[in-house]
């Protein structure tokens, strides 16, 4: 395992900017935010932006192969942005280092926002809402210990809810983790109402 | 990297929530709103070498087997102390490490950091190849090369139940004579015990001057001497050196004084002290002359009477204001790497006085929290800043005596027609399990125990039978003795794992071990009214005793926080990653459904 602490480590690489969460809490949201503010995205563009993300998904379609052992990719993806949801965050391997941005969201906005989500891709909602909403917790509750026990990964928590009512103090502390000159204007410029739509 | 590391030894967490409710622990209470508190989960058993051990390895004590105060040679049932190990060698008996297993210490020296354990337990003897630099704490012997106890010199007719006790003769004059016994060392016909010679002239009813060999102190009645210095000549050009403190404590009809036990000198020792002996010795110069013994804070000398309580805190402070001045003498020179520092003067305030006279024990947490102010102002921003605690403490209201309880339940045959004594004292044909340590039970194994004789094919319905009667055991005031009793292979992992006791005995609130249940003693009764001056402990079952954590960092993330993450939180690193598994392997019962709707979203 990389140690972030070590001074026998080479050169070091510059981190993985992660962008997580659970599916619509926002993570699209923070893509376009660090893009605007200057940081490169790794996207593939192959999921295109739709009603249910105007702005676009930021979305790489190699990080879903990580389960199957496809990593290579991420050799090209020091300094760069890539959105990995919360389900797929224990597949980053632990010989590079990420700094991570974990979006929060409440959870019945998510599904609220999830249940469009899935009418417009014409599936089902299998699973009652309550039931659904229980696995998120707890599948949080699993994440979160488990991500602040990893050596090799840093962790920003960033409240979708209060991003969205008062982006200013979230941004700047959003830079200084990063700790890259980024266009704070753009960036603020990026959180907008009218695309919160799905309010608890 | 650089991280500071105070470890309280003892400090509770629930007088820290109920003192900090009150705002009388405003430095640690600044920590723990800003997200830096959390209590601490221990090992089991709670005793402080095993978990300090825990601590510093990240693992549990079948990593590192150290799993009691008291441990036993399967083949001979004979006990020994798990701290102090020694090896018959081609030079006589030597002390040898107590466990060998990687420490963060050790670890981040191989980061390449200076790193720095001052005071930690089972460090004792020093392993000088190793490139950390420590002062050792619980488990350093005396220069007799045993725990230490100290010596009552006394013109009246008296015992101590554990206290070397030798006469004031008077030689006229208002002088008294005595001689102190030293180290045993070998002579022409055995073992010769080295003493010195000592002449106390009373001066008047406050005073007096006390010759010891060629050291000559003024004393004042009730006043603890500066730490000195003296020899015992062993031979042509040979010395033993040793340090020691003195009081006198009767100037009256009758005369008292009372040597602190005589303490391994770090400039002068025959055993690897301290690594590196350079460290030992400039600390020595620089700072000043400090106690070397294990257990400094003479808890045996004021059991036996030998100093009350005054004299008995103002030791311990002296000890804790003399490890500050080297702490912090450490610190002005620190620039990166670990420093970390026991502090454990707290848990032998609490043995004596958590249960009777709860201010004192309150008014060393004050003083440990004025401690940290004084630390975290002195560190920058980017420092790792870590309090934490080895248990917390209880109640110790009843002794019980685990192998009487075991002779009761038909488990343990005493032989000769004996009704007492000890695993000497055990007919082993008809014993299927016996007690040794605080916390440990074990099954008289065939081929495990010399004369074991309970079959393998026995061994988990026994197991489960004991586990059960001790869990209904009720004490004499109705409530549980046992609250927990927990199998080996549920609590201990490692290559050492099998050498531990079968059962670990977690005692319920008010109950502890007897110190004979320690020995593997049979007295006459199972439990025991505690009436002692020690009247407090943590050798309890590890649920009822955990510990704290604060860190200048935010821990509200982690969940339950165990010892097994101390070395990730102090060096970034863990030294054992079992209790880490990844989300899918401990998430909702319906991952099944998890994925199906990820898959629905297009996220997987």
């Amino acid at each position: 395992m990389l140690n972030l602490f070590s001074k026998k480590t080479s050169a070091p690489k510059q981190p993985i900017v992660i962008v997580s969460g659970l599916p619509r809490s926002g993570t699209s949201m923070m893509m376009k935010m660090l893009a605007e503010g200057g940081l490169q995205i790794l996207t593939d563009a192959i999921r295109s932006a739709d009603d249910d993300n105007p702005n676009g998904y930021f979305e790489f379609e190699r990080v879903k192969q990580m389960t199957s052992g496809d990593r290579d990719w991420l050799d090209e993806a020091g300094g760069k942005v890539v959105k990995v949801i919360s389900a797929l965050l224990e597949h980053l391997p632990s010989d590079r280092s990420y700094k991570v941005i974990f979006m929060e969201r409440e959870i019945q906005e998510v599904l609220a926002s999830q249940k469009k989500m899935l009418d417009h891709r014409g599936e089902q909602n299998k699973v009652k809402d309550e039931e659904i909403a229980a696995q998120y917790r707890a599948h949080l509750a699993a994440v979160k210990p488990w991500l602040a026990r990893q050596a090799h990964m840093e962790v920003l928590y960033v409240d979708y809810n209060k991003m969205m009512a008062e982006p200013g103090p979230l941004c700047r502390r959003l830079i200084e983790f990063l700790d890259r000159p980024l266009n704070e204007e753009k960036m603020l410029a990026v959180p907008n109402a009218r695309l919160y739509r799905n309010r608890a | 990297m650089k991280t500071v590391i105070l470890g309280f030894d003892s400090f509770d967490p629930a007088i820290f929530e109920s003192m900090a409710e009150k705002n009388l622990l405003p430095n640690l209470q600044k920590m723990a709103d800003a997200g830096g508190y959390s209590r601490l989960e221990v090992c089991s058993p709670p005793q402080t070498e095993v978990s300090w051990t825990c601590i510093a390895t990240g693992a549990d004590p079948g990593s590192h087997g150290i799993f009691d105060f008291v441990l036993r040679e399967p083949n001979s049932y004979m006990p020994y102390v798990s701290i102090l190990p020694t090896k018959k060698s081609a030079v006589g008996e030597t002390f040898i490490p107590p466990y060998t297993t990687k420490t963060f210490f050790e670890e981040a020296a191989d980061m390449g950091y200076p790193a720095t354990a001052l005071w930690w337990p089972a460090m004792f003897p020093a392993r000088p190849e190793l490139p950390v630099n420590t002062l050792p704490g619980l488990g350093t012997p005396d220069i007799r090369g045993q725990l230490g106890v100290g010596t009552l010199l006394t013109t009246e007719d008296e015992t101590k139940k554990k206290t070397a006790v030798a006469a004031l003769i008077p030689a006229g004059n208002n002088r008294f004579t005595s001689t102190l016994s030293g180290p045993a060392v070998a002579g022409k016909s055995g073992p010769q015990t080295l003493t010195l010679p000592v002449a106390l002239d009373v001066i008047n009813a406050q005073s007096a001057r006390l010759q010891v060999g060629e050291v000559q102190l003024d004393l004042k009645l009730g006043q603890w001497s500066d730490i000195f210095e003296i020899k015992f000549k062993a031979g042509f050009l040979a010395n033993v050196h040793a340090i020691t403190r003195v009081l006198l404590t009767d100037l009256g009809a009758a005369k008292r004084v009372y040597f602190l036990p005589l303490q391994i000198h770090p400039l002068h020792s025959a055993f690897h002290y301290a690594s590196s002996p350079g460290f030992a010795k400039s600390l020595w110069s620089k700072v000043g002359s400090y106690l070397t013994l294990g257990w400094p804070q003479d808890t045996t000398g004021l059991e036996d009477g030998c100093i009350n309580d005054d004299q008995f805190i103002t030791l311990c402070d002296l000890i804790f204001e003399r490890r500050k001045q080297i702490f912090h003498h450490l610190l002005a020179g620190f620039k990166e790497g670990v420093l970390a520092s026991i502090f454990d003067d707290l848990d032998r305030i609490q043995h004596m006085f958590h249960h009777n006279r709860r201010e004192v024990a309150e008014a060393w947490y004050k003083k440990l929290d004025q401690f940290v102010g004084e630390v975290a102002a002195r560190l920058g921003a980017k420092t790792r800043f870590i309090v934490m605690s080895d248990h917390g403490f209880s109640t110790f209201q009843f002794k019980v005596h685990l192998n009487r309880w075991l002779a009761e339940q038909g488990w343990l045959a005493l032989k000769d027609g004996k009704t007492e004594g000890d695993l000497s004292h055990v007919d082993w044909s008809q014993t299927k399990a016996y007690a040794l340590g605080l916390n440990s039970l074990y099954l008289n194994v065939a081929g495990r125990e010399g004369q074991g004789m309970v079959n393998a094919s026995e061994l988990e319905s026994l197991l489960g039978e004991v586990q059960k009667r001790l869990l209904e055991w009720k004490g004499p005031d109705g409530r549980n003795v046992v609250s927990a009793a927990r199998l080996k292979h549920e609590v201990y992992n490692g290559p050492y794992a099998r050498l531990g006791p079968d059962l670990v005995v977690g005692y319920a609130a008010g109950y502890r071990a007897s110190a004979e249940t320690g020995l593997g003693k049979i007295p006459a009764a199972a439990i025991e009214e505690n009436h002692d001056h020690w009247g407090a402990d943590h050798c309890v079952d590890k649920d009822l005793v955990p510990g704290v954590l604060f860190a200048n960092r935010d821990l509200r993330d982690f969940g339950g926080i165990s010892f097994r993450d101390i070395p990730f939180l102090a060096i970034g690193k863990h030294l054992d990653q079992s209790h880490i598994k990844p989300p899918s392997q401990v998430g909702p019962q319906g991952q099944k459904d998890l994925e199906e709707r990820l898959k629905g979203l297009g996220y997987l």
